[in-house]
């Protein structure tokens, strides 16, 4: 059963308060959205919890075990797997390499025959099979987004984050990310999923966590977010930000 | 055969063909043309050790040749100032081993046309010949010297660790100059610039295939060198297709994405270190009792520049091609060497030979930044994949198409 | 030394409160929920200076780390090696012998000064193009090459002046040329990892450019004549020498400080230089380009500068200005193909410590290598070691940096492009 506590989680750089005590719970193989206007600390939260910064104070647990105090290799064997807001895939190393080092990372070099046979049962499930010994360099910026989800696959971690999924993805390539995440939500993993393309999150998630300016200020299905005071106000607030009022227009829309 | 099979052939003929050269070979130059490849091999161990290191892992270290200069001066240092002896002497530090005293000479450096002699010459002088000295044996000072290129590789590996591209360059180049500012300010014990001796690689000479060679004969050398770099090809072949090859590939492409996927990048970056200096220091090693002086000089710059265009000529993503560029490289900058008159004019090619390789290294990385042999052998280990990819996704939109 | 355990002793003390104070004050300060981005390097101070004591209080009061507290326990530290060096070799000449102190401190800062002039062009480069040239010692060399041709062999008699202005004009030909042909592809991102090949490159044009100068010159050493000669001055009075005497190659201070008349010259030259630099580069339109350039890339490509014209321009001048320096100093040391690798280190220990990208931070850089240089040089007991050993004082300086501030005395955080791969 998977299982991730974040409690009071505080985080500054500098004089910049980035998240103020942000906790939640995770139970289960849920489809969680992560949302909140540019500067909400989203980023920062995924940093923390990746292992990549450590936070100020607060604690995560996954499955029991402390992650918060660890590093990111670390975390990443603990089960806990992210992506990138900018595709970052081993652009000099083959499409299959790519995916071989997040399996042979956690150990299971010893069995490379069924590793390789699950790195083509992925690479075809991401329709980049042909492409398997290609330089990830030679893939254009979907596939390399696709490459990526991959990599996570292989991992086979128990959360995953996914930073901006859909940015500059095309259309048809968007149906098979909207089916990984199906997958992965059906094998039992929970999948944080960070956008601000509203209306996927909104047709796919059935929980929202919202952070503004490093507060979670909301926690809760769809619906009740949406017709939250505090969100409307962060979002269309009476403050002249014009970021947060883009953003805005997206989530009432 | 297939063609992904061309290069394993030709590396097989390769060394066949060195394996055999010193036996075949009789012309009147051998003995030059024997140095030129033991020479070409030590540049060889430099190079491929160097592509692991910046061309695999990305870490692009000006320090290399420090690590030569450790294993060298530590067999060097080792040979010099330590021996063995069935009597005590009562001058020097000693330690009883059994019926053995090991004994460490006291450095008196080139102050020797002074009255003071080292301690051990005092006791010999004392002794008249009745007693024998051994020295200590060569194998075991180069021993010394690459577990000695390890633990300075791993010191600088922790050390490098924060450190990325313009930084670590910086930093390793100066370890590198510190090093060198150091052997020749320690004129006491390195003896400076004058440079210190070794004995010979095989002092008593060896019997070989039925055959006994001289300590001055370049076989047995030339041997040492060649399965050195043999072996030291066989390791790095080995880690480029084991997971550590995997993940220093991935630590150079993105460290934080490898990290994020599970890869213990401090580790194996540290672990890149001490493996390619270890090479490094035994190569100098073995080269510095070939060549039996060793002279701060040998840490210049130049030297590290040298090691550096082979390997980027040669290839750096690929330690085959780095190797067999430094053996290409030393022999043509050994061909370049005459120099010629035009007019009245004489073109000191001693010199001129090193402009025209700087200006081949820069047109390389300009034009061919994989280098000049590591795309001929990418051309037949992966010249297929284009044809397969097309293949492949021909079929795949054939397929798609009788299905829709 | 005479008692050297005095001297080894304080500074296995110091290194081992140092080393204490910087890792616990940095645990603290983030235990704490403060500010951690300066706790290891004032840890490390305030341990060296204080010892126990000092970091007692600090991890009391875990006060705010403000300039101040950079500072002075920085100074504390340093004061102190000056005191345990004194005591272990109270009849060093450094420590004995005022008028050599006060003449190794103002040579110091005179070669600090031409020091940190020929970084800028290191700096200058790097915040432009983001890339180190490793090329750096070879343009000083070639302006010192040029100048010394034709100041001493070409034109013998001629304006010094037409000799520094000859060797500007060479490098930075030479340097806008090597930018065309070579940096050029860094720039629309074909290349994988332009960090690492902006620095193969330019070590293959050091590389290039220094055989190719000692295959036309030789590799005899070769020296140009003074520039300039120092009127000869006796102030106030011949019977009275307590302020300035001059001869024709040295000027005397209070009796006591000679400082050589190139190194003046060059000193001189390098300050007048520098803020005829600093109008350009904040007083022309072209200068306010280069430095919104290096601020924001993309942003000032938006205002219509043209950014790869402005790489152009900054690597030809980064050049430019060790030419400048080099064709300074040829008149006060002798002159050698390979004479750049020493400035070109010491250059890179500079940007390093005043941080990368930083031209106040070079400057300051470079006045505080010259003086450790001079203090090392002065200082330590064996003459032949000491000069030995120069490089060294530099990478010592270097590897603290880079273990205590990796951002440098001023060093910023770049935003895009090449920069923020480091």
């Amino acid at each position: 059963m998977i299982d991730l506590v974040v409690t009071g989680l505080t985080k500054r750089f500098g004089g910049l308060h980035v998240l103020k005590g942000v906790s939640f719970e995770i139970h289960g193989p849920e489809l969680i959205g992560l949302i909140g206007p540019n500067g909400a600390g989203k980023t920062t939260l995924t940093n923390i919890l990746d292992g990549a910064i450590k936070p100020n104070s607060g604690t995560v647990y996954l499955n029991g075990e402390r992650i918060d105090q660890l590093q990111s290799f670390e975390v990443a064997r603990a089960g806990l797997g992210r992506t990138f807001q900018v595709t970052r895939s081993f652009r000099r190393m083959t499409v299959l390499e790519n995916l071989l080092v997040p399996a042979l990372a956690l150990g299971h070099g010893h069995n490379r025959a069924e590793v390789d046979e699950k790195a083509m049962e992925v690479l075809e499930f991401l329709t980049l099979e042909h492409l398997r010994n290609e330089y990830a360099q030679s893939l254009s910026g979907g596939q390399q987004k696709l490459l990526e989800l991959g990599r996570l696959l292989m991992l086979d971690a128990d959360v995953i984050i996914l930073d901006e999924p859909f940015a500059g993805v095309h259309p048809s390539l968007m149906e098979i990310i909207y089916r990984y995440i199906e997958r992965v939500n059906e094998a039992g993993k929970a999948i944080i999923l960070i956008s601000h393309q509203m209306d996927s999150i909104f047709a796919l998630c059935k929980r929202l966590l919202v952070l503004n300016y490093g507060d979670l200020i909301a926690d809760g299905t769809p619906d009740t977010v949406k017709n939250d005071p505090t969100v409307i106000e962060a979002y269309l607030g009476a403050d002249d930000d014009e970021q947060g009022a883009t953003n805005g227009d997206q989530a009432a829309s | 055969m297939s063609r992904q099979h061309t290069p394993q052939l030709a590396g097989l003929v390769l060394i066949a063909f060195f394996a055999v050269f010193p036996f075949v070979y009789s012309a009147n130059d051998y003995p030059y043309i024997m140095h030129l490849l033991i020479t070409g091999f030590f540049y060889a161990i430099l190079a491929s050790s160097w592509s692991m290191l910046a061309g695999y892992a990305g870490q692009f270290s000006f320090g290399h040749m420090g690590f030569t200069g450790i294993g060298a001066y530590t067999t060097a240092l080792f040979c010099h100032y330590i021996y063995l002896s069935p009597e005590a002497t009562n001058l020097c530090t000693e330690y009883a081993i059994g019926d053995q005293f090991l004994i460490f000479v006291n450095p008196i450096g080139v102050t020797s046309s002074t009255l003071s002699q080292d301690c051990l010459r005092q006791a010999l002088s004392a002794w008249d010949g009745s007693v024998q000295v051994t020295a200590m044996p060569v194998w075991l000072g180069i021993i010394l010297g690459t577990v000695m290129g390890g633990v300075f590789g791993l010191l600088i590996g922790l050390l490098v660790l924060p450190l990325r591209a313009a930084y670590l360059a910086l930093f390793t180049l100066g370890f590198s100059e510190i090093l060198r500012a150091a052997i020749s300010a320690e004129i006491a014990i390195t003896r400076g610039q004058a440079g210190i001796e070794l004995p010979y690689l095989f002092d008593q000479g060896i019997t070989l295939f039925g055959r006994h060679f001289d300590k001055t004969d370049k076989l047995p050398p030339y041997f040492v060198m060649f399965f050195l770099l043999l072996t030291c090809l066989g390791i790095l072949a080995w880690l480029a297709k084991s997971k550590f090859g995997l993940f220093v590939r991935a630590l150079r492409e993105d460290q934080d994405a490898a990290a994020a996927l599970g890869v213990n990048t401090t580790r194996y970056k540290v672990l890149v270190f001490v493996i390619t200096s270890m090479m490094a220091a035994a190569a100098g090693a073995v080269m510095a009792h070939y060549v039996r002086i060793i002279t701060p000089n040998n840490l210049m710059i130049l030297q590290m520049s040298l090691v550096v265009a082979m390997a980027v000529i040669g290839g750096v993503e690929n330690f085959v091609a780095a190797a067999i560029g430094a053996i290409i490289i030393e022999f043509t900058l050994e061909l370049l060497r005459n120099s010629f008159e035009v007019g009245d004019i004489v073109i000191d090619m001693t010199i001129w030979r090193l402009v025209i390789f700087g200006v081949l290294l820069m047109i390389t990385l300009r034009f061919s930044r994989n280098g000049i042999i590591s795309p001929i052998i990418n051309h037949f280990l992966r010249g297929h994949v284009a044809k397969e990819t097309v293949a492949k996704r021909g079929a795949a939109a054939e397929s798609a198409g009788g299905s829709s | 030394m005479e008692f050297p355990n005095i001297f080894w002793g304080v500074i296995g003390w110091m290194i081992f409160w140092a080393v204490v104070g910087s890792v616990i004050t940095r645990r603290l300060y983030l235990h704490k929920d403060l500010d951690t981005s300066n706790a290891a390097f004032v840890g490390s101070m305030l341990g060296a200076a204080m010892g126990p004591i000092g970091l007692a209080a600090l991890w009391l009061k875990t006060p705010e780390l403000t300039n101040r507290l950079l500072v002075w326990p920085a100074v504390g530290a340093v004061t102190l090696i000056a005191a345990a060096f004194a005591f272990a070799d109270p009849s060093n000449n450094c420590v004995a012998n005022g008028s050599f102190v006060a003449s190794q401190i103002s040579n110091g800062i005179i070669l600090g000064i031409i020091y940190g002039f020929m970084a800028l062009g290191l700096t200058l480069i790097f915040s432009i193009l983001g890339i180190v040239s490793f090329a750096h010692g070879e343009f000083y060399m070639i302006g010192g090459m040029v100048a010394y041709f034709v100041t001493t062999v070409w034109f013998p008699g001629i304006y010094p002046i037409v000799g520094i202005l000859a060797a500007c004009l060479v490098t930075f030909a030479l340097g806008a040329a090597f930018e065309r042909m070579f940096l050029t592809p860094m720039y629309d991102g074909k290349i994988e990892r332009p960090v690492e090949y902006g620095i193969l490159v330019t070590f293959g044009l050091a590389f290039t450019l220094q055989y190719f100068i000692q295959a036309t010159v030789g590799a005899n050493p070769v020296k140009a004549r003074r520039f300039f000669d120092f009127p000869r001055l006796r102030l106030p009075t011949a019977e009275d020498p307590w302020l300035i005497k001059t001869s024709r190659g040295n000027m005397e201070l209070f009796d006591t400080i000679s400082i050589s008349n190139p190194r003046f010259v060059a000193a001189v030259a390098c300050v007048l230089v520098l803020l005829a630099l600093l109008y350009f580069l904040h007083r022309t339109w072209t200068g306010k380009a280069l430095r919104a350039v290096s601020l924001d890339r993309e942003a000032a490509a938006i205002a219509g500068i043209n950014p790869d014209r402005m790489n152009m321009l900054a690597f030809a001048l980064g050049g430019m200005i060790a030419a400048l320096a080099g064709s300074l100093l040829v008149q006060a040391f002798s002159w050698l193909p390979q004479v750049g690798a020493i400035p070109a280190m010491r250059s890179f220990v500079i940007v390093v410590l005043g941080g990368l990208g930083s031209l106040p931070g070079a400057f300051l850089g470079g006045i505080i290598v010259g003086l450790v240089e001079a203090t090392g040089t002065g200082c330590v007991p064996d003459a032949q070691k000491a000069a030995s050993y120069i490089p060294a004082y530099g990478m010592i300086v270097l590897t603290l940096t880079l273990l205590l501030r990796p951002t440098g005395l001023f060093g910023r955080r770049f935003s895009g492009g090449a920069h923020g791969k480091f």
